[in-house]
């Protein structure tokens, strides 16, 4: 035994490290959900001139409604979980798993931070570098469909089938916009891999301007946000369950079986986020700041500690997540819904269009430039 | 004479129809609340209900919950005469009455209910009363409760003065005064 760990130390060092970043980054997302789903109704009262809930308390502390989650979810488990008669059993079970299991996923290609030396070991911030890591992002979000059309078929029930009919069509439209507003950033960086994408926004155009994606691809970043947003059934999208009037797929959903679809909505959300952040936004990196420290366009350079910086670089990763967290939040409390007829002529008249556009423009300027 | 709104249902322009300005515009209204309400908490007109309470405007101070006022000897003023049980609207009252033994002329309720998971807040039993019996003038709002049993308010719950009362002087009530004074009571 001992003489297979010296042979293939590095290979468990490798997979307990792996096995301890799958820890603490996922449960660190399952705990921003969990505030996020506070975080939509205390945002949704402040654009509404209300307080929003304020009143679960735990030992009369109620911290101005900071235990609300925990109270919806001790509510959701001990709701009746309710399976129609009719329904396929099995499928019926399966669809919650189909609607979260490939978003949680997903957080594995996500870089969250360089890299920290521990103990001389170099761990990556990122739980698995894909070399196709862009690739395997739009493979998985595509899967989550799956959990949108198996919820509403294996219930049975008509409307909820129509709910589910809806959501594929909107699904696998937007899915295709939302792949070619990434076409863009694959011709400049060259890469599908998340991390060199990162690495390549740290370098300076210019000699002053932080060469983020947004400022290669502006028009691709909006087009990103509306398929990301729709992507993520939300409103001005979300007519696929339209919680106030529509019926909608999980219709017959009960329980922590509908807990799983709102939740699985809300960590797209941070993903969609992260996402964006990662693309477009220079992902973990601050400007300006290197890994020897803060080095200024004039010159002037400010040495910091290597620990420092990574935090430095995690905390700006987070702070990034948080602020797109919350301005999806703040637009789906700002539009109203869009018609069916709408949303598909906007996105395959409009949307697909314009994305083949920018990717036309952007090989021509390419080209243009001599960077082929 | 039929009023007619013309709306005005103009074709969307270029920059409407791509909708980005208007959705900045739409954002910018909402994103005034948000940050104006989380720098300003107070501005927000919500009234934390049970621990901070409005005074009650004019008339409403007239429409709190029930009462039944007592005279001086701590009998009810109420003599049973149904007045108030027929102009329920929610049929929330109900009344037995019974004879006071020494007195022929009135009655007093036995059993006083009111339902108060039926009862509309209208006032009109006390608008019906001929002996200034019932009031809503408590100020206290009925509020929830987690068993309909408990909004079931009977005559001992009903019966009580506010600080001042009774007062046999100008009490509409000339046989209760009457038979108070044959008692020999003040």
């Amino acid at each position: 035994m001992t003489e297979f760990y010296a042979a293939n130390s590095d290979l468990i060092l490798f997979a307990g490290a792996a096995a301890f970043k799958t820890l603490v980054f996922l449960n660190g997302v399952m705990g921003f959900t969990a505030l996020l789903t506070l975080a939509e109704r205390k945002v949704s009262a402040l654009m509404q001139d209300r307080i929003g809930p304020n009143r679960a308390s735990l030992f009369g502390l109620a911290l101005n409604g900071l235990f609300h989650p925990v109270a919806d979810g001790i509510k959701m488990v001990m709701k009746e979980d309710f399976v129609p008669g009719r329904a396929e059993k099995l499928l019926f079970t399966l669809a919650p798993f189909f609607a979260l299991v490939p978003v949680l996923a997903l957080f594995s290609v996500i870089p969250f931070g360089d890299y920290v030396m521990v103990f001389g070991y170099q761990l990556d911030l990122q739980i698995a570098d894909v070399p196709l890591g862009l690739f395997l992002v739009l493979a998985l979000s595509g899967l989550a469909i799956y959990g949108v059309f198996l919820g509403g078929w294996s219930a049975k029930n008509n409307f909820a089938l129509l709910g589910a009919l809806r959501g594929a069509a909107q699904m696998i439209s937007y899915e295709v916009v939302l792949g070619l507003t990434l076409v863009g950033l694959l011709m400049i960086f060259g890469s599908a891999s998340l991390q060199d994408i990162v690495r390549a926004q740290g370098r300076l155009l210019f000699g002053w301007l932080p060469a983020w994606g947004v400022v290669y691809q502006p028009f691709a970043f909006i087009l990103f946000l509306v398929a990301a947003v729709a992507e993520n059934k939300r409103t001005p999208f979300d007519l696929v369950e339209g919680e106030s009037e529509i019926i909608g797929y999980f219709m017959e959903y009960s329980s922590m079986r509908f807990a799983a679809f709102m939740f699985s909505e809300f960590v797209e959300i941070i993903l969609i986020s992260m996402l964006a952040s990662t693309l477009f936004f220079g992902g973990w990196q601050v400007p300006y700041l290197y890994e020897s420290g803060f080095i200024l366009p004039g010159g002037k350079a400010l040495a910091l500690n290597h620990y420092l910086v990574a935090l430095l670089q995690v905390g700006a990763f987070s702070a990034k997540t948080v602020f797109f967290s919350w301005f999806l939040l703040v637009v789906r409390w700002t539009l109203p819904r869009f018609r069916f007829d709408q949303l598909m002529g906007l996105c395959w008249k409009r949307l697909l269009p314009l994305a083949l556009l920018n990717i036309l423009v952007t090989g021509a300027v390419m080209l243009a430039l001599g960077k082929v | 004479m039929i009023s007619v709104k013309k709306v005005d249902n103009r074709p969307l322009n270029w920059l409407e129809r791509i909708y980005l300005p208007e959705i900045a515009r739409g954002l910018a209204v909402t994103l005034r609340h948000f940050f104006v309400n989380l720098f300003n908490p107070k501005g927000m007109p919500t009234v934390q209900y049970p621990e901070q309470q409005l005074e009650l405007p004019h008339a409403a101070k007239t429409r709190t919950r029930h009462r039944l006022k007592l005279r001086a000897d701590n009998s009810p003023k109420c003599v049973a005469c149904f007045m108030c049980q027929t102009a329920c609207p929610a049929y929330c009252i109900r009344i037995e009455a019974a004879e006071y033994p020494d007195n022929a002329v009135e009655k007093y309720p036995a059993v006083f209910d009111i339902d108060l998971a039926r009862c509309v807040m209208c006032g009109m039993c006390v608008e019906a009363c001929p002996e200034d019996a019932i009031a809503m003038d408590t100020l206290e709002i009925p509020g929830g409760e987690q068993d309909r049993a408990r909004l079931k308010l009977t005559k001992e719950d009903l019966l009580r003065n506010l600080p001042g009362e009774p007062s046999v002087v100008g009490a509409a009530n000339r046989l209760a005064n009457e038979y108070l004074k044959s008692k020999g009571g003040a």
